[in-house]
């Protein structure tokens, strides 16, 4: 107990591996049980870091460093701040739902599948926690390979493709970024003397910042790159729909609830305090690139015929918010997006989850084929509901409150684009309302779906936390903001923008 | 029990601190001859006797060898040969080379009906070649030796004598293996023609003291000493040979000629890459160029490696290719080493991770071949999660570790590799580097798409017991591999060590 407190985020980050190592020995039969014990016992020794965590204190707190690799300055260090704090309770979080909600849609090698979700979910904490380049690093890639394994096994009838086309897109990106960490840990050791991956060391790396193609330029479009394929950014999105459509249910949720968020996370811990000038000239590139993908995203995913690409493509437009939020570089705007991601990370893992059990039902995900589902499965029609009013930012829910406050934030650094991203939100409730109104509603003419039966209890136990979230989110923002504040000023002030808000701010309260 | 002793040290006009620096090369000797002996008398059944006396001398030439790493350098026989960290830890890697490939090919050849104790002596004398190539200090020494390995293996690559890819492969191997001998020992020549030593540290040492040995005929012979080498590790343009080579080998030779054949190439050329003065700024023309022609090689040789394997079916050409473009990436690392500080310490440590990743994939190809070397296609691997689980896992393992995807060796050494040339200031060749890596991703994970994503073609697919002895060598390759991965600095202090003094 003693150990566990000391390192708590080690000991948290790589209980779910362990646990899935020793579920091997048990019998298949019993895996799914087992894994969702771990991963209960996870979300609820998690809990521990939101009381543990001192919004007030150091940036970094429950910081681990031990010696890794001596000779090449990388150390294994773990922390979080505010930001990271609520993106690993989102991963403990939807941890155990996911694994309850497959207890029925995955039937064969169900050992195998259970152990690469726990695996899973030792990349994603391990990325959240890690304070050192290269540990980040290793657990961003290593992360790939049990979501290949979930997409390419258990996924639909171009699996093959999709798992293949989400790695080959996901690695171009990041060895990028290897490069680009060599590089800095070398130019830690020109300025310093030592060689150097740990996050802080490289926090004080100066680099030539002056123009697009600048060191700081470069170095930011390699690590850029790697985050805006994770994002994912128009245009390198297109791995994404082909990864939703083909994964099963678990993978997309997890696709959509964490690992997108893992670029958003990027750019945030790594690419903006590192490279602040480059951050300001590439500013409006990324806002524009933004709010495209917000209105495309929304146009793209009004077409489209299949329900769980419709929620693809949203997530595309969703995510497009988080990065124009992101990139107005100030308070609210960030703000603004971290929420956003944890919104996206509630509200579509929800609708996957309720796509994915409407299609056990009926095995179909086209849109066409339901109607009327409202009279035979209320209680689904209700979820599916206040799901789909998170998803277009109904106030009240919690998608309102960050979308909100990104627009508000766009509205300070580039007024024309916020208009433009503002017509996303109108756009998103007209396909999120229509594709509701085209399943739910309507006569209930296909005799298929006569028969459809509501959600059992396991189904609505599933749902419930995070119908819970949405509402919790949306009504008591304050409660989750005053945790992330403190870390938010300061990645503004690593980024050198604080000082310019706090002194526009000064200028106002002086007219 | 120590054979040994019966020798009087002072009689071969040894010390008996030489003698135990001989010690690993003795013991192997021992275990080729008294191999050799007891395949003809057959006074017991050759094939466990044969395997156990091989065994038991690799494995006591690996404990001598394992316990001089630490040891300082040493010169035997007038300078010819060298007992130093670098030799020994070479050494070890070759015995493990040699013990794993024994371990695969045992219940291979059973298969395949050649079950002839002249496979397992053969291969201990190529070991024995590739032992002395580390530790050669003279480039006659070396030519005996890379000839002490070459005519072994030439032998051991036509073992299927009845198959025709076989007699091919050998023939194809032989001619084109003796031409880049013969320009190596032409080299060798002119390179003493022009310093008047054939000690390699001298040649260094002569040419610094003295710049106006650095004659025409000088770099003529340093050149042909290096395409020699280039054509050994098979670099493009002197890969052409490879593929065919290792596509008509018997498996579990395959894997022992792109590991230890690699291995010991690599170790000899860095030595005498070394001693034509390359990173040591006697004269800007030979680093410039020298430095110019191998980058374009490196390149050359990742790109050309890695599109082809693209769009190979067959695995052991795939691994073929792979093998090139693997070739490349210690190009850079060979390119870099005189500007990082950790020298050519990345080069050994992508070598031994090399060794292991490799060696691993293909004892578990020997396991699967089918009679005659069949069923090595990537359709042959459809479904085989579902017959061989754990062998499925451990080539998942080799194939992320090849394609430099941590928490593997193959990551960790690669970082290790890159990152130096990064230090070295050729970021360009890096991202060259990583964008061909990248490509890579692509062919490994396709047999992994096989092994777990695909059904099984014939309904009659049964699963074979997996060999005890092929088993065991996959999972030592496996821990190490994994070993390797997550804790790599062990590797990268031992490694750093042992070149310090090259």
């Amino acid at each position: 107990m003693e150990w566990l407190n000391a390192h708590l985020l080690t000991g948290l980050t790589f209980l779910p591996l362990l646990w899935a190592l020793m579920g091997t020995l048990l019998p298949a039969k019993s895996s799914k049980h087992w894994a969702f014990a771990g991963s209960l016992l996870v979300f609820f020794l998690s809990i521990k870091l939101y009381f543990g965590y001192d919004p007030n204190g150091a940036e970094f707190q429950f910081l681990e460093v031990a010696e890794w690799i001596p000779g090449l300055g990388v150390k294994y260090s773990v922390g979080m701040d505010g930001i990271s704090l609520w993106l690993l309770l989102l991963t403990t979080f939807l941890s155990p739902l996911v694994i309850l909600g497959s207890y029925h849609s995955v039937e064969e090698r169900e050992k195998e599948y259970y152990t690469l979700l726990l695996a899973l979910q030792t990349g994603m904490m391990g990325a959240f926690i890690s304070l050192d380049t290269f540990l980040f690093y290793v657990f961003w890639e290593a992360m790939l390979i049990p979501m290949y394994f979930l997409i390419g096994i258990w996924g639909g009838k171009d699996r093959v493709y999709a798992a293949m086309k989400f790695f080959v897109f996901t690695m171009v990106g990041s060895l990028l970024m290897l490069v680009a960490i060599f590089f800095l840990a070398y130019q830690h050791k020109l300025q310093f003397g030592s060689f150097s991956t740990a996050l802080l060391d490289l926090y004080r790396v100066k680099l030539d910042g002056s123009g697009y193609f600048s060191t700081q330029g470069l170095l930011f479009l390699a690590f850029a790159l790697a985050f805006a394929i994770k994002v994912p950014l128009f245009p390198l999105h297109t791995w994404l729909p082909d990864a939703h459509v083909q994964a099963p249910t678990a993978g997309s949720v997890i696709l959509a609830g964490v690992l997108l968020k893992m670029g958003g996370y990027g750019f945030i811990r790594f690419a903006f305090p590192l490279f602040p000038q480059a951050v300001a000239t590439y500013q409006h590139l990324f806002m524009v690139l933004g709010s495209v993908a917000i209105v495309y995203g929304a146009w793209v995913a009004m077409v489209q015929p299949d329900m769980k690409k419709l929620v693809a493509y949203s997530s595309v437009s969703h995510m497009g918010y988080v990065v124009i939020g992101l990139f107005s570089l100030n308070a609210i705007g960030v703000t603004g997006s971290v929420y956003q991601m944890l919104n996206h990370g509630i509200s579509t893992p929800a609708l996957f989850l309720l796509v994915g059990m409407l299609y056990e039902r009926r095995h179909t995900k086209e849109i066409k084929e339901y109607g009327g589902i409202t009279k035979v499965m209320p209680l689904f029609a209700a979820a599916f509901m206040i799901a789909t009013l998170s998803s277009v930012a109904l106030p009240g829910t919690n998608g309102f409150v960050g979308e909100f406050l990104i627009l508000l934030g766009t509205w300070k650094a580039n007024p024309a684009l916020a208009v433009l991203a503002t017509t996303g939100v109108i756009f998103g409730a007209v396909y999120m309302l229509w594709m509701f109104q085209r399943v739910m509603f309507g006569p209930l003419d296909n005799p298929e779906n006569k028969k459809l039966k509501d959600l059992s209890p396991r189904e609505a136990f599933v749902l419930l936390p995070l119908m819970v979230a949405i509402v919790v989110m949306g009504v008591v923002p304050n409660f989750f903001f005053e945790k992330m504040e403190t870390s938010v000023n300061k990645l503004l002030e690593r980024t050198g923008k604080l000082e310019m808000v706090a002194k526009n701010q000064s200028r106002k309260d002086e007219n | 029990m120590n054979p040994l002793n019966t020798v009087d040290a002072s009689l071969l006009g040894l010390s008996s601190s030489e003698m135990s620096a001989l010690a690993p090369y003795f013991w192997l000797l021992f275990a080729a001859v008294s191999g050799m002996i007891l395949g003809v008398f057959r006074i017991l059944p050759a094939k466990w006797t044969v395997f156990g006396v091989s065994i038991f001398g690799i494995l006591m030439a690996a404990a001598s060898s394992a316990t001089q790493i630490g040891m300082d350098r040493m010169d035997l026989f007038a300078g010819m040969l060298v007992a130093d960290g670098y030799s020994a830890f070479f050494n070890v890697l070759f015995l493990g080379t040699a013990g794993l490939s024994l371990f695969a090919s045992m219940r291979y050849l059973d298969r395949e009906k050649l079950q002839y104790p002249e496979f397992t002596t053969l291969l201990l004398f190529s070991t024995l070649g590739m032992m002395l190539m580390a530790s050669a200090m003279d480039l006659i020494t070396l030519f005996i030796a890379l000839e002490i390995m070459s005519l072994s293996v030439y032998v051991l690559v036509g073992f299927r004598r009845n198959d025709r890819r076989s007699n091919e492969a050998a023939m194809k191997y032989f001619i084109l293996g003796a031409a880049a001998s013969a320009i190596l020992l032409y080299g060798s020549a002119l390179l003493y023609g022009s310093t008047g030593t054939f000690n390699i540290t001298e040649i260094l040492t002569r040419i610094s003291a003295k710049s106006e040995l650095m004659t025409p005929v000088f770099h003529l012979g340093a050149w042909m000493v290096m395409a020699g080498f280039l054509f050994k590790v098979a670099a493009v343009p002197f890969h052409m040979w490879m593929p065919d080579v290792y596509e008509g080998a018997p498996t579990p030779i395959t894997g022992f000629m792109t590991t230890g054949i690699k291995a010991a190439s690599f170790a000899a050329f860095v030595r005498v890459f070394i001693a034509v003065g390359y990173g040591k700024d006697l004269e800007s023309a030979i680093q410039g160029r020298l430095h110019d022609v191998l980058w374009i090689l490196a390149v050359a040789t990742m790109l050309i490696g890695n599109v082809i394997a693209l769009t190979q079916t067959n695995l052991k050409r795939m691994l073929a290719y792979s093998s090139i473009a693997h070739t490349g990436y210690i190009l850079v690392g060979m390119l870099a080493a005189p500007g990082s500080e950790s020298g050519f310490a990345p080069v050994v440590m992508y070598l031994a991770s090399y060794t292991i990743m490799n060696l691993g994939a293909f004892t578990i190809l020997s396991i699967l071949a089918g009679r005659g070397d069949t069923g090595l296609n990537l359709h042959d691997l459809s479904g085989l999660s579902k017959r061989h689980p754990w062998l499925s896992f451990s080539m998942a393992v080799f194939l992320f570790s090849m394609a430099g995807i941590p928490p593997t060796a193959g990551f960790a050494s690669k970082y290790y590799l890159l990152y130096s040339a990064v230090q070295a200031k050729e970021v360009w060749l890096v991202i060259l580097a990583v964008l061909c890596s990248a490509i890579a991703v692509y062919y490994y994970l396709r047999v992994i798409v096989y092994m777990y994503m695909r059904d099984s073609e014939q309904s009659d697919a049964r699963s074979t017991l997996t060999p005890a002895l092929g088993a065991f060598a996959v999972a030592m390759m496996v821990a190490m591999t994994l070993q390797i991965g997550v804790l790599p600095a062990k590797m990268m202090a031992v490694t750093r060590k042992i070149v310090a003094k090259l």
